[in-house]
């Protein structure tokens, strides 16, 4: 049980460190997500299409 | 695909909830205040997060002002969840390290600068070049949730590995707490990095990211649910170095005492010290001469 517990941690952490030298790149735009499910806004304030929020959560848009 | 985010989307709200009324059903809001104000402040914006998306018609709004909304919403929560992350390591750090305290207190002076210069870091990082006060927002942001993730992965790392003279064990809450924000920490990090590349991926993100957000607070629920076992009197050999570090550290900050260097004349002394000193030297067997 003690060995489990260890191994997960163990990958939670590699798989976070490995993650993180692939995620900084400053050819590209900042990205980033919550976690969280709700759609993510990258596009600036004023975007008229609402940066298609809800293309994935079928929202009802006026 | 649109299916699972809606549900995680709605169950994510309701777990916030149950994980809320846990921690008060275990009498230990006060331990894991930062946690529960996580929790408070998640479930406040996945409420008016989701009012917005799913709700905006009958709130007469049109798709400009209803993304206005949307996005400040959206990245002022995840701000405030940032740096109440930091202040939940923190405490659980805390907590962790209670039986210690010498290494709690040097701990604490090294988390306080980590937690100083990744604020510096992110608002430093969040000034680049061609930067609109909107990417300014969103780059601090996202620098603040990353280096909080890796802390949080030290964190982990060291709450499983030094889980023994801590007293702790596997079922402590403590080291659930850890657990779940290890999660979390790790499914931010691995999204950063899918979205970096990928940045037409958003919908499998959502999908990562609420079922992500769902373990971690079923694993939250199901530790605070399920008893505690007490905390272990804690055995330690006098070589190792958790004790040895300790007591290191506990005199660490002290006040320093003071020692005369040189040769001392006796109008240095007031009387009163004067006096002190004749009535001792009177009671030894042989007193000292003037």
């Amino acid at each position: 049980m003690k060995n489990l517990f260890r191994a997960f941690a163990l990958s939670l952490v590699v798989t976070g460190a490995y993650a993180s030298t692939h995620t900084n790149d400053a050819t590209k735009p900042a990205t980033h997500a919550k976690v969280s499910a709700l759609p993510i806004p990258q596009c600036p304030p004023g975007d008229p299409n609402g940066c298609n929020v809800c293309a994935f959560t079928q929202c009802v848009v006026n | 695909m649109g299916t699972a985010v809606v549900l995680t989307s709605w169950l994510e709200p309701l777990l916030c909830l149950a994980g809320l009324l846990l921690i008060v059903r275990a009498k230990q809001l006060r331990e894991y205040r930062y946690f529960a104000a996580l929790l408070a402040v998640r479930l406040l914006s996945d409420a008016v997060l989701e009012t917005l998306l799913y709700r905006h018609k009958f709130l007469h709004l049109t798709v400009k002002q209803f993304y206005v909304l949307y996005f400040y919403g959206y990245w002022t929560s995840d701000a405030i969840e940032a740096i109440l992350g930091f202040f939940m390591i923190l405490s659980i750090f805390r907590l962790a390290m209670a039986p210690l305290p010498g290494l709690e207190k040097l701990g604490m002076i090294m988390f306080r600068w980590a937690g100083t210069i990744s604020v510096a870091l992110a608002i430093t990082i969040g000034f680049g070049p061609h930067v609109t006060s909107n990417s300014f927002i969103t780059r601090s942001v996202m620098q603040l949730q990353q280096t909080q993730s890796v802390l949080t992965l030290c964190m982990l790392l060291f709450v499983c590995f030094a889980i023994h003279p801590m007293g702790l064990s596997y079922r402590s809450r403590i080291f659930g707490v850890s657990l779940g924000l290890g999660v979390m920490a790790t499914t931010d990090l691995v999204t950063a990095a899918w979205l970096a590349h990928s940045p037409n991926m958003l919908s499998i993100s959502s999908v990562i990211g609420g079922i992500s957000i769902c373990l971690t607070l079923t694993i939250w629920g199901v530790y605070f649910a399920l008893p505690e076992p007490e905390r272990r009197m804690i055995m330690l050999p006098t070589t190792s170095p958790f004790f040895q570090w300790n007591r290191i550290s506990e005199v660490l900050g002290d006040a320093p005492g003071y020692v005369a260097i040189g040769e001392v004349t006796l109008d240095m002394f007031a009387p009163a010290e004067l006096e002190v000193m004749r009535r001792a030297s009177n009671k030894m067997d042989t007193p000292l001469s003037a």
